[in-house]
């Protein structure tokens, strides 16, 4: 910490005062009317983040794979649970991913249907971090009509391969002394808005577009702030507060960071290390350029429009950006990161894409490949032959295969003790044996399904907590797959076309 | 030295235009650089002169002015934000025997400015008593020729809001540009309008 001894005293007066005029932020001597109106925006924008519900997703619990340093699986970490012989395994790839070493190899997670394949794989990619890509597709995503499964699945590879490089951008640095939002009389329409920022040298007014000031109004960016904006991508960063305004009595919590005002110019050239996936330098360079953006300027933002989306890519785009990383790597200007490529539901690939993968698989810019499937031995699609998980044996036999185990009724519990957690519903210990013991005969998905239902029907009638009656409930009026398989089999006669007299539908 | 930057626009790809009263002349270089001029076709004034160069990913950027401005207007929503109108403008406007930069939307009196040469960075910087305004910026025509900056060259003018600095051009510079004249009048330009189509 800068902090000196009486600035943080400052701060700690500063957090006495907030407690008795929690609206001094309207009270500010150098404000104006129409800064209050941006003032008061602010606060509005508070209310409405505080009350905001995250949504939850089948796999937000977890967040990570749960190993300790020796890579043995504890056994609930992290939002997971059981499976531990899958979860070492899976280690042991993260270790060969992080020494990012060797390309190519590839990994088949296989086992039973909510048996945590996917669960492992997103484990994997909330433990390799932000900076290693990390590209999740479903197997039935390859499937398009804009362009074919080789395109696609090289789409993906590259899209796994990261190359970190040090690269130029303008950013405006200063502080800000006056930020001023107008919101139109009728209070629809877009926003106005005027930033003035200063260093210790210039000042300068900006005008700012509706996105800009969204995000201004999101950063809580206010008058006397030292921040940074990213001139291509807008991006804003709060760097601290301005010295000059350490004397103000103003609302700022204890981290409350305090900087100098920056020198010299606004505008900056900066250099930034980032990484970017292959992909993306594919597509940066597969924009054309017209001729009509030569000699008048005005025409280049226009162009910028059409340079948006761009279907396959061809070949020699792609011959010369390996070129051209190659020739970066040698001169030390880049650093490749080679990441995850995870293929959910894999076997409904057919025959060509799993031959595209064994060439695919021997380049040495290729990521780490992982898949997943719930099939035991079926057709290989696009082709009568049968095979094991429905792949080629010649790929199986490139593969590392985990394969995951029903879980026990002791996990179970865990699982849904911790879904309950993550969807915020509290449950009366005799109601957790009952969804225990119903995941134990049904499936855990439906266990899991019935968790915020059991809660709403607990909220309508009032309870403080989900009752083993509450289940009960839930249970009755949703059919398991086993049940409704049930019910299809008894009353087979009464539903429609069953008079044409086939036996079974057919399904292919 | 003033050979290597005419070798470097002798070796690179031009195209020439003459159009609306300008001579307008595209350079291509071999490592993608792209670089425009425009000249009063008549008195051989200097009128612009942008640079577009690859970034380092291979993304093409945007027209960047040495020499004259963009005109024509921004879209807000498109930059997401912009300087505002009412700010100071600079751009620069060479005149025939010297460089010169105007600085638009600068109300205050002469005696609040002051120009500088930093001779290590090759660079001159504008300085406000009252710190309204500050640039740092350098002579892309000396820099290339390597020539060394002069303090006392600099002459300081402010009228109409508008401050002028000019900075006299050394004799390297003004033969550089004569033998520059001369190769581009030998270059052929395409004539604007209708292509010349007599029947055979």
């Amino acid at each position: 910490m800068i902090l000196s001894e009486p600035a943080s005293d400052l701060v700690r007066i500063s957090l006495a005062r907030i407690t008795h005029s929690p609206n001094r932020i309207n009270r500010l001597p150098s404000l104006h009317t129409n800064r209050m109106a941006g003032a008061t925006d602010i606060k509005v924008q508070e209310v409405r983040e505080i009350t905001r519900i995250e949504r939850i997703g089948a796999h937000s619990h977890i967040r990570g794979l749960g190993l300790d340093d020796a890579l043995e699986a504890r056994n609930v970490s992290q939002g997971m649970v059981g499976q531990t012989e899958a979860r070492k395994a899976a280690g042991i790839i993260m270790e060969m991913i992080k020494e990012a070493k060797i390309a190519g190899r590839a990994v088949l997670i296989a086992g039973h249907p909510g048996t945590g394949k996917t669960a492992i794989a997103m484990g994997m990619a909330q433990a390799l971090g932000t900076d290693t890509p990390f590209t999740s597709v479903a197997g039935s995503e390859i499937f398009s009509l804009e362009m074919s499964k080789t395109e696609a699945l090289t789409q993906a590879f590259r899209r796994s391969i990261g190359v970190r490089i040090k690269e130029e951008t303008e950013i405006i640095e200063g502080e800000v002394v006056e930020i001023q939002i107008d919101r139109p009389a009728t209070g629809t329409g877009a926003k106005v808005g005027k930033l003035t920022l200063k260093t210790t040298e210039m000042e300068t007014i900006y005008d700012l577009g509706q996105k800009m000031i969204e995000s201004l109004t999101k950063e809580k960016v206010q008058a006397g702030d030292i921040i940074t904006i990213d001139k291509a991508t807008g991006k804003i960063t709060k760097l601290g507060r301005s010295f000059t305004r350490a004397r103000d009595y103003d609302a700022m919590g204890p981290q409350t960071k305090f900087v100098q005002c920056p020198e010299g110019e606004l505008q900056k050239r900066k250099e930034v290390v980032h990484t970017v996936t292959l992909h993306e330098i594919d597509v940066i360079n597969s924009r054309t350029q017209g001729f009509l953006a030569l000699f008048s300027g005005k025409y280049t933002g226009f162009l910028a429009l059409f340079s948006g989306d761009t279907g396959e890519i061809k070949g020699e785009v792609r011959e010369q950006i390996n070129a051209k990383v190659a020739e970066w790597r040698e001169e030390g200007k880049s650093e490749i990161v080679p990441g995850v490529l995870f293929i959910d539901e894999v076997h409904m690939l057919d025959i060509e894409c799993f031959s595209f993968l064994n060439r695919a698989l021997e380049s040495d810019l290729a990521p780490i490949l992982i898949m997943a499937t719930n099939r035991g031995i079926t057709r290989i699609r696009g082709t009568q032959y049968q095979s094991p998980h429905g792949i080629p044996i010649d790929l199986l036999d490139r593969l590392l295969i985990i394969s995951t185990n029903p879980y026990e009724e002791k996990e179970i519990k865990q699982i849904l003790k911790i879904r309950c957690e993550e969807e915020d519903v509290e449950m009366s210990d005799d109601a957790m044996t009952v969804l225990t013991r119903i995941g134990m005969e049904t499936s855990l998905r439906y266990a899991i399904q019935l968790i915020t239902t059991a809660s709403l029907v607990c909220r309508k009638r009032k309870g403080a907590e989900v009752d083993v009656d509450d289940i009960k409930r839930v249970y009755s009026l949703f059919l398991d797959e086993s049940r409704s398989t049930q019910f299809l089999k008894e009353y087979q006669q009464e539903f429609m076309f069953n008079e044409l007299g086939m036996d079974t539908m057919e399904t292919t | 030295m003033a050979s290597t930057w005419l070798e470097k626009l002798k070796s690179s790809q031009k195209t020439c235009l003459i159009q609306d009263g300008r001579r307008k002349i595209h350079f291509t270089f071999s490592d993608g650089t792209e670089l425009a001029e425009e000249y009063d076709a008549q008195t051989w004034e200097l009128i612009i002169r942008k640079w577009k160069k690859k970034g380092t990913l291979g993304a093409a950027e945007k027209w960047e002015f040495e020499v004259g401005e963009q005109l024509g207007p921004k879209n807000l929503e498109m930059e997401g934000f912009i300087e505002s109108s009412s700010n100071p403008v600079f751009l620069r406007k060479d005149i025939k025997d010297a460089f010169q930069w105007r600085i638009r939307n600068l109300p205050y009196p002469i005696d609040t400015y002051s120009v500088t040469v930093d001779p290590d960075t090759h660079t001159l910087a504008i300085r406000t008593t009252n710190k309204k305004y500050f640039k740092k910026f350098t002579i892309p025509d000396m820099e290339r020729t390597q020539l060394p900056l002069d303090e006392k060259k600099i002459n300081l003018a402010h009228a109409n809001n508008t401050l002028i600095i000019t900075y006299k051009k050394p004799q390297e510079i003004l033969k550089m540009e004569k033998v520059l004249h001369e190769e581009f009048k030998k270059m052929k330009a395409m004539k604007d309008g209708d292509v010349d189509c007599t029947p055979s």
